[in-house]
């Protein structure tokens, strides 16, 4: 039976609707439970958190989502081996949830996605994401290819890593550090990054590999009428771009 | 008179006499602030809706013209479904002033309303602006562009298009209007007023515990009757609240689905000035109905309100529905259950207020008695002002002649100019690519293009327009120069123009030169519409734009153009494609200074560009066909700036692409303004060359040649992009 994907909604969540129609054009079968609905999360294989403003951001963006009910599933789901994987708000619940990187416990960060810096304000930009980790290490990288250059945009304002001394130390050596921002050529410098963020990270991973949390949008730039480079003849209804790490989020599912 | 009845308001003494002898009595304080309301220029367009009347607004195309809270306009047919895009425009110039986050937030919010209230879905925004130059005038525009960010952000609304232009005109008075679109199917656009059969039906008001915030102004001022005239315009702020808006749109999407399916027809309108009396007064009015409103029943933020703050009030985030008694039940259950407003935020709930009535009369009760009973016609009926205005003298223009350019110098100083520099340092504050359906992002190219409907390839493209600099110097003419250019930006993209909307900024009616001025837009923008064959499917009129000292502000005719593109892949994208390409220059060329940016920095008059409507539709002929034909590389209006900066913004496109590609061109004077395309095409033989002159290729590298002066295109783009960035880091 095809593994069933739950797109959580929280109010103020507000990129559900192109997450599922990415996942669902990459064979995937997704579909959204809104908060009032919670209970039913508990019957689905996998979770995709999604963008958005999960309780207005009060206090730290994820702060106040990562104690909502929703997560109560999302945490025992993780921990039972499901695949979790957060973009942008989402990335900033499962951090205020503890799940990734994971080093503390449940529901006491250890880092958190921060206020852009050095200028603390929103920023749109065009992004690429470079696969840090052998693929492998992540069940929801494991189809991409070794260094893998997914584009997506950056659309935050809290999306800075900031932690530790120590905690970011642990996150190098002990393989969290999943994917890093990059130029269109796979140069990875402090040009490449929108928003102040340490060791460049865009996504970071827990330490079994089940759960992603990555800051870019890739379902922004996921078909191919979203590419500003598109080659003309493709077809630009397809998926394509973003779609890469989406398509191997659903290949770890089959 | 007015000290008799109780508060001041801002009716004029004769109005508040034909409210009393039609009422037989003197009215209640609810009813005082209810004309109030209602008959304000705000609400009844009552100096300006006889003038408005000139502006084309039929086509084929157009399912709905303006008269509603939005326009919509077909788009395209998809699977056998004709979809419309819904479009509202308006401005919130005087609380942007006044508050800039707040108030330009708010405007996002209410265009927002506009749309969702058609039975749309909110697809994207725009946001013209307009700044002085003075420190207030930056405090105001970073305010007002964070607090635009901030609203769109939040409820997942992607900025689509705009533009900023920042002059010394505005430094009291700043403009921030605002664009929204929505997509429909045609079939499924609900109504504004009470449909057939709604005797008995049920008023449901749903959003945000009304309070206190947007009732002032007028009501509560003891000030002149100047002073109260301008603050009844300037109206007071309201408290945005994007995350209760984030909920509200989905919950209503959900309403819609729901209706659909039970193939109910019910009307739906936003709550904007006149709070629940106006929306509810409107809604059953134009149905042909009265409404019994019951004031205890409205969900209220602190008890003890006056009933006139509750009725009149402009609390934000709230919407109306008309609804089958029955099915009132139950789209109450999904506000209130399935999306638990009064969980999301303090008392919001979807509620029954009232119902229609078949006795055309309005009445509200609170507490047991009846606080106002009027004719519904007789409130929400037409007023009129005649207002008397002067002839505007049009520009002569000194003769054109153009004093020797030296490029070299000069065009650094042009990218540079406050007019000219990237917007990216604002922009890049919202979010342009929410909903995954962005094909060309806020900034990309002239105009931003949309794929709305999943697994169609139609595509939706939107662009504004409207030069201060021009309406400094003649208010016909740029309003019809904004219509022109609008469409230009479309056109660019590789959209075909099918509307327009706009929004007239202009300063005191009740001065005959300043609505003299507004007179002459209007007849510009009617002219230049009908020349041009587009309809105005809605518009705004925000007045009262004048500074203490009694200055008007530029005339400012902003209009925006909606184009549609049969297939995505039609989209021209941008930046310069390949060395080698021909670079034409398509449609006006005419070297006259006047209104440029050329002329302000050589602090010189010269006449305008001359608009020639012949030309702009041969124009728009050739860049289609080019495309069509697919030998269209690229292109870009000439604008601001003029052709230079128009052929440097293709090469920087370009350079971020990664593409090193540059140009030789040979020109006269390659920085007038005079319009037109810069068009890159692979194949001039393919192009009907009588409308286009070829003024050279692109080139590999990174060097722009110009008339033999060479540019370095990566330090250009360092001078274009850093003056705004150092403004507003």
């Amino acid at each position: 039976m095809k593994a069933r994907i739950a797109v959580p909604v929280f109010p103020g969540t507000n990129s559900e609707d192109e997450t599922v129609r990415l996942l669902r054009d990459c064979g995937g079968d997704a579909e959204l439970v809104h908060w009032t609905s919670a209970p039913a999360l508990a019957t689905y294989d996998a979770y995709v958190l999604s963008g958005g403003f999960a309780y207005e951001d009060r206090i730290r963006a994820g702060a106040i989502a990562a104690h909502d009910r929703i997560m109560d599933y999302v945490i025992e789901g993780a921990e039972y081996g499901k695949l979790v994987f957060g973009i942008c708000n989402g990335a900033q619940i499962l951090l205020e949830a503890g799940l990734v990187p994971g080093t503390g416990p449940i529901r006491r960060a250890t880092a958190a996605f921060a206020k852009n810096a050095p200028e603390p304000h929103f920023v749109c930009r065009h992004v690429y994401l470079k696969l840090e980790i052998e693929p492998a290490r992540c069940a929801i990288t494991a189809a991409l290819p070794p260094g893998a250059l997914v584009p997506a945009w950056a659309a935050h304002s809290e999306g800075r890593l900031a932690a530790s001394p120590e905690e970011l130390e642990r996150i190098v050596s002990d393989g969290h550090l999943a994917f890093a921002y990059a130029h269109a050529d796979g140069r990875v410098d402090d040009a490449a990054v929108p928003n102040g963020s340490a060791l460049r990270c865009a996504g970071l991973i827990n330490r079994t590999g089940n759960v992603l949390a990555i800051m870019p949008h890739p379902e922004r730039d996921g078909w191919n009428f979203n590419h500003l480079d598109r080659p003309s003849g493709d077809d630009v209804l397809a998926p394509s771009g973003g779609a890469a790490l989406f398509r191997s989020f659903i290949e770890a599912l089959s | 008179m007015v000290n008799e009845l109780g508060p001041n308001v801002a009716l004029r003494d004769d109005e508040l006499q034909r409210i009393a002898e039609q009422l037989g009595r003197q009215p209640t304080a609810v009813e005082l602030h209810a004309f109030d309301a209602q008959w304000s220029e705000h609400c009844s367009y009552k100096s300006s809706r006889h003038h408005l009347a000139h502006l084309p607004a039929t086509s084929a195309r157009v399912v709905l013209g303006p008269g509603e809270d939005a326009g919509a306009i077909h788009l395209g047919t998809h699977a056998g479904e004709r979809y419309a895009v819904v479009v509202a425009h308006e401005s919130h110039n005087h609380p942007s002033q006044v508050v800039p986050f707040e108030g330009a937030a708010t405007g996002i919010g209410g265009i927002v309303r506009d749309v969702l209230c058609m039975g749309a879905e909110v697809i994207a925004v725009a946001d013209p602006l307009r700044f002085g130059r003075n420190a207030h005038a930056r405090h105001v525009a970073q305010g007002a562009v964070d607090g635009i960010g901030a609203y769109g952000n939040a409820i997942g609304v992607p900025n689509l298009a705009g533009d900023v232009y920042f002059n010394e005109g505005f430094d009291d008075n700043c403009l921030v209007n605002v664009v929204a679109l929505g997509i429909v199917k045609e079939s499924d656009l609900i109504h504004s007023f009470a449909p057939k059969g709604a005797e008995g039906w049920s008023i449901v008001l749903v959003g945000k515990a009304t309070d206190a915030s947007g009732f002032g102004g007028a009501s509560f001022s003891s000030a002149t009757l100047d002073a109260q005239e301008s603050e009844l315009n300037k109206g007071a702020v309201q408290v945005p609240d994007p995350f209760l808006k984030n909920v509200l749109m989905r919950a209503s999407y959900r309403v819609f689905a729901m209706l659909r399916e039970r193939k109910i027809t019910a009307a739906f309108k936003d709550l904007g000035a006149g709070g629940i009396m106006g929306c509810s007064a409107e809604i059953t009015a134009h149905g042909g109905y009265g409404a019994e409103i019951n004031l205890d029943a409205v969900n209220v933020a602190v008890d003890g309100m006056p009933p006139a703050v509750i009725a009149v009030g402009e609390t934000q985030e709230r919407l109306l529905w008309i609804l089958p008694p029955d099915v009132a039940f139950d789209v109450v259950r999904i506000y209130n259950d399935e999306f638990s407003l009064p969980e999301v935020a303090y008392n919001a709930r979807a509620a029954v207020i009232g119902r229609v009535t078949p006795e055309r009369r309005y009445v509200l009760r609170y507490r047991g008695s009846v606080a106002m009973d009027v004719d519904i016609e007789f409130l929400t009926g037409r007023i009129r002002d005649e207002l008397p205005y002067s002839e505007v003298i049009r520009h002569a223009g000194a003769a054109p002649e153009l004093p020797a350019v030296d490029v070299e110098t000069l065009f650094p100083q042009i990218l540079a100019h406050h007019d000219v520099a990237s917007r990216e340092p604002l922009y890049r504050r919202y979010d342009a690519v929410v909903r995954g359906c962005t094909v060309l992002p806020r900034g990309a190219a002239d105009a931003g293009v949309l794929a709305p409907i999943p697994g169609s390839r139609l595509a939706v493209a939107l662009a504004v327009a409207g030069n201060p600099r021009y309406g400094r110097i003649d208010s016909a003419y740029a309003a019809e120069h904004a219509v022109v250019e609008a469409m230009r930006r479309v056109v660019a993209v590789g959209a075909r123009p099918i509307g327009l909307t706009d929004c007239l900024n202009f300063g005191n009616p009740r001065k005959p030169d300043q609505y003299g001025s507004f007179v002459a837009a209007v007849e510009g923008l009617a002219h230049a519409a009908t020349e041009l064959d587009l309809p105005f499917v809605s518009g705004n009129v925000s007045l009262y734009n004048e500074s203490a000292d009694g200055h008007a502000v530029p005339a400012s005719a902003i209009v925006a153009c909606i184009g549609s593109v049969e297939d995505v892949a039609q989209v021209v994208m941008p930046g310069l494609k390949e060395a080698g390409s021909a670079l034409l220059w398509v449609g006006s060329r005419e070297l006259v200074l006047g209104g440029s940016v050329l002329a302000e920095i050589l602090n010189v008059d010269g006449a305008l560009p001359k608009i020639s409507f012949a030309a702009e539709r041969a124009a728009i002929g050739i860049v289609h066909d080019a495309n069509a034909r697919g030998v269209l590389r690229s292109c870009r209006v000439v604008s601001d700036g003029g052709m230079l900066t128009a052929l440097a913004r293709l090469a920087f496109d370009a350079m971020l692409r990664g593409r090193a590609i540059g140009a030789e061109i040979d020109f006269g004077n390659p920085l007038c303004e005079a319009g037109g395309f810069i068009c890159e095409v692979s194949d001039a033989s393919q192009i009907d060359i009588t409308g286009a002159l070829r003024i050279g290729q692109t080139v590999a590298g990174s060097q722009l040649i110009v008339n033999g002066v060479q540019f370095d295109i990566p330090g250009l783009f360092e001078v274009w992009s850093q003056p705004l960035a150092e403004l507003y880091p």
